[in-house]
């Protein structure tokens, strides 16, 4: 309505947007309280469903997977007998595969939040657009680092690392592509790091009995 | 008039009552995702240290088995350390504390101390191999060597909470931490390690 109209001797206009002021003031206030308190209400459930869901389980397999090349590496090395087993192509092979397992994090491996991923597709609809408007702060759900300090700056420390591990690259005298973000080994890569180790404890007439997650 | 004021009085409350609803559904909803978030970080960081171990002493068990050798002393080492990881939640502990206390369970559920025995029997297990213990739980002996430094080990200053919104809302985050429960708090001076 424009402002001849708002402003004109229409008694029930203005109450009209009174009246919506009012709802609006008092809906915004609720939807406020409500947020922080349904938020709180839910922190402690979230985190024990990602604890027991994910972080444990694949925590739990990739230690384990540290674990068990840590102590194979140790004993091939450490094995007295005929020098070639000095040179056993196997203890290099073990040895990779353990600086590899070394340089695996929960992010490279971690399934996506499906519901954050949900949420954030219905932020992008505008579904809760007015909802968003009541929101102070709304951070990209769908990015752990967006969601907590703690968590933002444990992403920052692993950007450092991966900064150093690339300046060490061209240290060594790489060429353009190592200035390229080096690619993070993903959930298939550990897959294959497991089958590879425990191929050599096969070879090696090692039975190892794992019960994996 | 005056039924007129109670009215309106009335109105603003389900006004208020209708957004609380709706915020509290969304709220959740950012309550799940971000506590999400936090649990996986954490019962990784648990389990995968846990894990190491598990899998070491699994692969030497396997060396030792393949070589017949007869160490009395290792296979002990190795079956304790297996036997007490066993013995460690898969969920998040404070919680499997809750509710083994809930359940009036005789078994006492003593998380701090059984990180500590874990801790400490792979340390002794790696010295009866003649094996430097990694990094990780060398760390852990030389800047903790009481229970209460190992404690704090757990509870973990790098995941202390630090809420990203505000400020008013830590006390009640705290209880999040996994092993920031009361009870850690006193479970110093009980028992010795490795009387199991």
């Amino acid at each position: 309505m424009d402002d001849e109209e708002f402003w004109g001797n229409d008694p029930k206009a203005l109450q009209n947007t009174e009246w919506e002021k009012i709802s609006n003031d008092f809906t915004n206030a609720g939807y406020r309280e409500g947020i922080t308190a349904g938020k709180e209400g839910a922190l402690q459930e979230g985190f024990d469903d990602g604890f027991a869901s994910v972080g444990a389980p694949l925590g739990r397999d990739l230690g384990i997977l540290r674990g068990l090349s840590s102590a194979l590496l140790a004993f091939l090395s450490r094995a007295p007998g005929p020098p070639s087993i000095a040179t056993d192509p196997r203890v290099a092979e073990v040895r990779a595969i353990a600086t590899e397992l070394s340089n695996v994090r929960l992010s490279d491996i971690a399934p996506p939040d499906l519901q954050a991923l949900a949420h954030a597709r219905e932020h992008l609809d505008g579904e809760g657009r007015d909802r968003d408007a009541r929101m102070d702060d709304e951070d990209d759900v769908t990015d752990p680092a967006e969601l907590n300090e703690a968590l933002k700056a444990k992403r920052d420390m692993e950007s450092l690392e991966d900064l150093m591990a690339q300046m060490g690259g061209v240290i060594e005298g790489a060429g353009a592509d190592a200035r390229l973000k080096p690619a993070r080994p993903t959930a298939e890569d550990v897959a294959r790091l497991k089958e590879r180790l425990l191929a050599i404890a096969r070879e090696l007439g090692l039975g190892i009995a794992v019960q994996w997650s | 008039m005056d039924f007129d004021l109670e009215d309106l009085v009335n109105v603003e409350q389900t006004f208020y009552e209708d957004g609380y609803k709706d915020g509290f559904a969304h709220g959740r909803i950012h309550g799940l995702i971000e506590g999400r978030a936090l649990g996986r970080e954490k019962g990784f960081e648990m389990w995968e240290e846990l894990g190491f171990y598990e899998g070491f002493a699994l692969m030497w068990k396997a060396i030792l088995d393949a070589q017949g050798a007869q160490d009395e002393r290792a296979q002990n080492h190795i079956r304790h350390l297996l036997e007490l990881i066993q013995q460690f939640p898969r969920v998040n502990p404070s919680t499997a504390v809750a509710e083994n206390e809930a359940a009036g369970s005789s078994s006492e559920l003593d998380i701090p101390r059984l990180f500590r025995q874990i801790r400490s029997r792979y340390k002794v297990f790696c010295a009866a191999l003649g094996i430097r213990p990694t990094l990780r739980a060398a760390d852990n002996s030389s800047s903790s060597p009481d229970r209460e430094a190992m404690h704090d080990d757990l509870s973990g200053t790098d995941m202390e909470p630090t809420p990203s919104s505000t400020d008013r809302v830590k006390p009640e985050r705290r209880k999040v931490w996994a092993l920031h429960n009361p009870r850690a708090d006193n479970v110093q001076g009980g028992g010795t390690e490795l009387n199991f």
